[in-house]
């Protein structure tokens, strides 16, 4: 063959390929140029995202507590800026828009996305009124209506969104955030951000120079938004209320009360708290510093602070002596004197006159350290930490909030770490049997753990999310499963602990007899903490009512307040009492509203009982104090 | 080794002015100008950068001894096969595997696999005392691997890259044209089935070019039995496929039918090339990349830029530089007297020329093949740097003319 066949056919090939080119560039510039510089210079053929309504969320009787609202925002058509110097000094004069800001917006934004810039959100109406007439002389400004976010209730729960940022961009990329768009910052809008977010539609629209939809291409390129699943949270808005301001003026501290029969939140507080709707708007400096004052408003207490527990963690050491076969019920430990001798420390009860030698209910109702202090001593310290942790008052309960915080409960290996050694450590063993010392929980890990007591030792994880609502009904179990597990306490063990709960708010000499909630069954313990914060010790109370089945766990937890049982109880008691007082209202199921049946299927049954309730439930014994001391 | 006499300044010129207009639509494509205002981000002396690297490694190349070069290839193609695996498992970038990333580099190891692909293939098909058949087959197993891997990324006109070279490797490989339409012929028949016209004419069109070829008429008949079989088969096989199955695949081919992805970006480099008109905007006076309409228009857009600014004129220039380009190197393969290196030469040729032809058919429309540069035009290190070391491979052989193996 021909030396140069394949020469001769790349030329060919190479020739018809220009051709082609050639031709198409001669029909698009030389032919129809006139008609596309038409297009180019009084148009705009543009990507608009139709943004995806966020979903909203709902107490557990279907009332709102975040919900969109409209808002007024101002946008800037980037490729419109005609004169940058005059738009710089309108912004910094209504909406204190700096120069740079503006600068990196226009000029680094651009290589980011083709949308319009969102430059201000949530203008008031008022705002916007007086400066519509001034946006004539900057065509390249828009004001748009879109929705932003209410909080009905200040809370710690529900989180705020704001706007994505660079970081958060660059992380989401996949997920198609708009630069303009918001983002869950904290809370359950966090947590929850991919179901309440819905995906933003598209369309291409080719708009004229005011920004009017000219219907150019074609239409039907258009991807329609989904919106977002609102949620319905177990909380009860009432209680929440309730519970909220039942604070103390001026305490710090946190208060959970969850539903027995499923670990949902009923209500959950941190005080002092901040209202949500402030981070809708440019927050200025000084708003800034009052929230991050030295209270710390901001920071959740229930789940994002560990604090030692004191008394109320007893129960936990209780039933690894009862589980371990230490201990029985009527077991009498080391005589109490006002404190025991461990190696050659002294160990003080909290009562310097001394309680004489107890059981374990008895230990458990008036409190005694000594009690605890010598049932620790028989244990091995990694004993007592595995237990504490099958308990989940050590690690994360996995609640559906972001940042929750784990506990502390050291073992061996901690101590080796900490100390260089791992040798006696009886004395720090007698610290951490009665919750202090090294010791740390949270108020929800506490919450969880006596509901799990009041279910004979069933632990459920707590959650606010029961299901979605909207476009789809999605059961919290859909989303992610809840963890729940037995402990695999024996009868006599749950007996044990639940009549020493129940001696310490109704037998004579009980710590917790503040816990005083007429016509139910009550259970509690007190606990009060001595800190590294403070002089005055952290007042907690749990506790726990039952009817002719267990009803609500409440946990009070108040920063440097002072005792338990003069602090704490009385609070969880107002709340119990306010609950038992509108129990049928509280119990009364609550229909889906009509609005939202109509997005949805038919409802199924109310859920069955998730956890094996032991019924009929039984009068704990009466409790007979072995020695009355002081 | 480097010849002043032997050495095609021509070619050399010619790259070099390639990569110097690349470097003007660059910076006209990263500027920003809005009233006295203007803004230019880097990418343009980082592609002068780019380029002083990419012309000192052909530089290096021609200097480098002949039989240095020859071991170097096939150690080269397998780590580079590896790359192409290991980029699948690299977090996606749009919805692509198709880039490394380093210290704010990007390597795209499908651009390399293309010039050790071919040089590789070229060496294989043109062994001593091999059979035609044989010729093909090796050609085809080899393209095979590094094929299947750039489609997986997804990366359908790379792809496309591969195959043209290689047909035109087994042309100038002296391979009879008839293997070629064979090999060719499950594709049309493909193709044709879209309509039962268009499959009669085909398959009446190809019995008879291979009834003028000299083939068996056993060969024929099966040949023709199978094509007219798969042109049947096929829209039963696509009625079976799900819906989503369907537009997928043609998504896959054609990315205009996602208007809101690709072919928004093609409808606004069609309005940029139109508004150009006859003689163009001027450089630096786009108005189309001043309007967000592309965040990315540096680099597979970069011609929009062109046909923008200096409309009809400016783009008649820059396709006729590109096609002395390519006349000059389809001019070198009769020149060079090396079996291997005439059909890596021409393999070369055929990647370069369709190369640029989908990535310019893109941007005026006519072509819907996406995510392929420019050559020696779009901004980005890894593709300037390997499309010089196939023209520095030319040139090196062109160095080398005259030694007959």
């Amino acid at each position: 063959m021909n030396r140069s066949t394949s020469a001769f056919y790349l030329r060919i090939l190479l020739c018809l390929l220009f051709l082609f080119l050639f031709v198409a560039l001669f029909r698009l510039q030389v032919v129809k140029g006139s008609y596309y510089r038409r297009i180019a210079e009084n148009n705009f053929v543009r990507i608009r995202r139709v943004t995806a309504t966020r979903g909203e969320i709902y107490d557990v009787k279907y009332r709102p507590i975040v919900i969109n609202i409209p808002s007024h925002d101002l946008y800037l058509i980037s490729g419109k800026v005609k004169n940058i110097d005059a738009l710089s000094v309108f912004l910094k004069m209504h909406f204190g828009i700096e120069k740079e800001e503006l600068h990196d917006l226009i000029f680094q934004q651009r290589f980011k996305t083709y949308e319009e810039i969102m430059l201000v959100d949530n203008i008031s109406y008022e705002t916007m009124l007086a400066l519509s007439e001034k946006l004539n002389y900057f065509p390249e400004l828009v004001f748009r209506s879109g929705t932003t976010r209410e909080y009905l209730y200040p809370n710690h729960f529900t989180g705020y969104v704001g706007r994505i940022n660079e970081d958060e961009f660059r992380r989401y990329r996949q997920e198609d955030y708009s630069l303009n768009g918001y983002i869950g910052k904290g809370g359950l809008e966090k947590y929850y951000e991919i179901l309440l977010r819905g995906k933003d539609g598209k369309q291409i629209i080719q708009v004229d120079a005011r920004g009017q939809n000219l219907g150019f291409f074609r239409s039907d390129a258009e991807v329609a938004p989904i919106n977002g699943l609102s949620l319905v949270l177990s909380i009860d808005n009432d209680l929440q209320t309730f519970v909220h301001e039942s604070f103390p003026a001026g305490s710090r501290g946190a208060i959970v009360v969850s539903n027995i029969k499923d670990g949902g939140i009923l209500a959950y507080a941190s005080n002092p708290s901040y209202d949500p709707n402030v981070f809708m708007q440019r927050i200025s400096p000084d708003l800034w510093a009052e929230l991050n004052r030295r209270e710390r408003p901001l920071l959740d207490r229930a789940s994002q602070g560990a604090y030692p527990p004191g008394s109320v963690f007893k129960p936990v050491t209780a039933a690894e002596g009862l589980q371990a076969g230490i201990i029985n019920r009527s077991t009498l430990l080391a005589s109490c004197t006002g404190g025991l001798k461990i190696g050659n420390r002294f160990f003080k009860c909290w009562s310097s006159g001394g309680h004489g030698r107890t059981n374990v209910v008895d230990a458990l109702r008036v409190s005694c350290d000594v009690f605890f202090y010598d049932l620790i001593s028989r244990i091995s310290l990694d004993d007592a930490w595995r237990h504490a942790v099958s308990c989940g008052v050590v690690n994360r309960t996995g609640i559906d909030l972001p940042g929750e915080r784990a506990g502390l409960y050291p073992n061996k290996e901690w101590f080796k770490k900490r100390l260089g050694r791992a040798g006696s450590l009886q004395g720090y063993k007698a610290n951490l049997s009665i919750g202090q010392g090294e010791v740390l929980t949270t108020p929800l890990q506490m919450n969880a753990f006596y509901a799990a007591i009041a279910r004979g030792g069933y632990w459920i994880q707590p959650h606010f999310m029961v299901r979605t609502l909207g476009r789809g009904r999605v059961s919290r179990e859909q989303v992610q499963p809840i963890d729940k597990h037995s402990f695999g306490w024996s009868q006599s063990t749950v007996k044990a602990i639940q009549d020493g709960l129940w001696a310490v708010t109704n037998a004579p000499g009980g710590t917790g007899r503040a816990f005083n909630v007429p016509g139910v069954t009550t259970y509690g313990k007190t606990g009060s903490a001595e800190n590294s914060m403070g002089k005055t010790t952290h007042a907690w109370f749990c506790g726990y009512i039952v009817t002719d089945k267990p009803e609500i766990v409440i946990t009070v937890f108040l920063e440097n307040a002072g005792g338990g049982g003069a602090v704490a109880a009385p609070i969880a008691s107002r709340i119990a009492n306010y609950y038992v007082g509108n129990i049928e209202r509280f119990k009364a199921p609550a229909p889906i509203p009509e609005q939202f049946r109509e997005l949805e299927g038919q409802e199924t049954d109310e859920p069955e009982d998730v956890f094996p309730i032991p019924s009929p439930h039984e009068e704990p014994a009466a409790v007979v104090p072995t020695e009355e001391t002081g | 080794m480097f010849n002043r006499k032997k050495f095609d300044w021509v070619l050399a010129s010619l790259l070099i002015i390639l990569i110097m207009m690349g470097c003007i639509a660059i910076y006209s494509a990263s500027t920003t100008i809005i009233g006295k205002h203007h803004s230019t981000q880097n990418h343009w002396w980082k592609q002068i950068i780019f380029a002083v690297i990419s012309l000192s490694a052909v530089l290096l190349l021609l200097k480098l001894p002949m039989p240095i070069f020859d071991i170097l290839i096939v150690p080269l193609f397998i780590i580079n096969i590896l790359a192409l695996i290991g980029v699948l498992f690299v977090t996606d970038v749009n919805g692509a595997h198709r880039w490394f990333s380093f210290f704010g580099l990007h390597y795209q190891p499908s651009e390399s696999a293309k010039l050790l692909a071919v040089l590789l293939v070229a060496r294989v098909i043109t062994r001593e005392n091999i059979t035609e058949l044989q010729q093909v087959a090796y050609g085809f197993v080899l393209m095979f691997v590094p094929i299947v891997l750039i489609l997986m990324e997804p990366d359908f006109g790379t792809s496309l890259v591969f195959v043209f070279s290689l047909l035109a490797m087994l042309i100038a490989a002296d391979v009879p044209l008839y293997y070629i339409l064979l090999i060719i012929s499950p594709v049309l028949s493909v193709v044709s089935s879209l309509h039962w016209i268009a499959v009669v004419i085909w398959i009446l069109v190809f019995v008879l070019l291979l009834i003028r070829m000299g083939l068996s008429w056993v060969a024929i008949t099966i040949s023709g039995v199978i094509n007219v079989f798969l042109a049947l088969i096929m829209p039963v096989f696509w009625n079976g496929l799900k819906d989503y199955q369907q537009e997928r695949i043609l998504t896959f081919l054609d990315p205009m039918r996602d208007p809101l992805g690709t072919g928004y970006q093609i409808i606004q480099a069609k309005i940029a090339i139109g508004s150009g008109g006859f003689t163009g905007k001027g450089w630096l006076m786009g108005t189309q990349k001043n309007m967000n309409f592309l965040p990315e228009h540096h680099t597979d857009f970069i011609f929009s830029v062109i046909g923008e600014e200096f409309g009809f004129l400016g783009s008649m220039l820059v396709l006729t530089v590109f096609v002395l380009f390519f006349l000059r190197i389809a001019h070198a393969i009769p020149e060079i007297k090396v079996r291997e290196r005439k059909v890596a030469t021409a393999g070369i040729l055929a990647y370069l020329m369709i190369q640029t032809f989908i990535n310019i058919g893109m941007n005026v429309g006519i072509v819907p093949v996406t995510g392929v540069p420019l050559l020696f035009i779009s901004y980005g290190g890894s593709s300037l740097l390997i499309n010089s070391l196939a023209v520095g491979v030319v040139l090196k052989y062109l160095n080398e003319r005259g030694f007959i193996k």
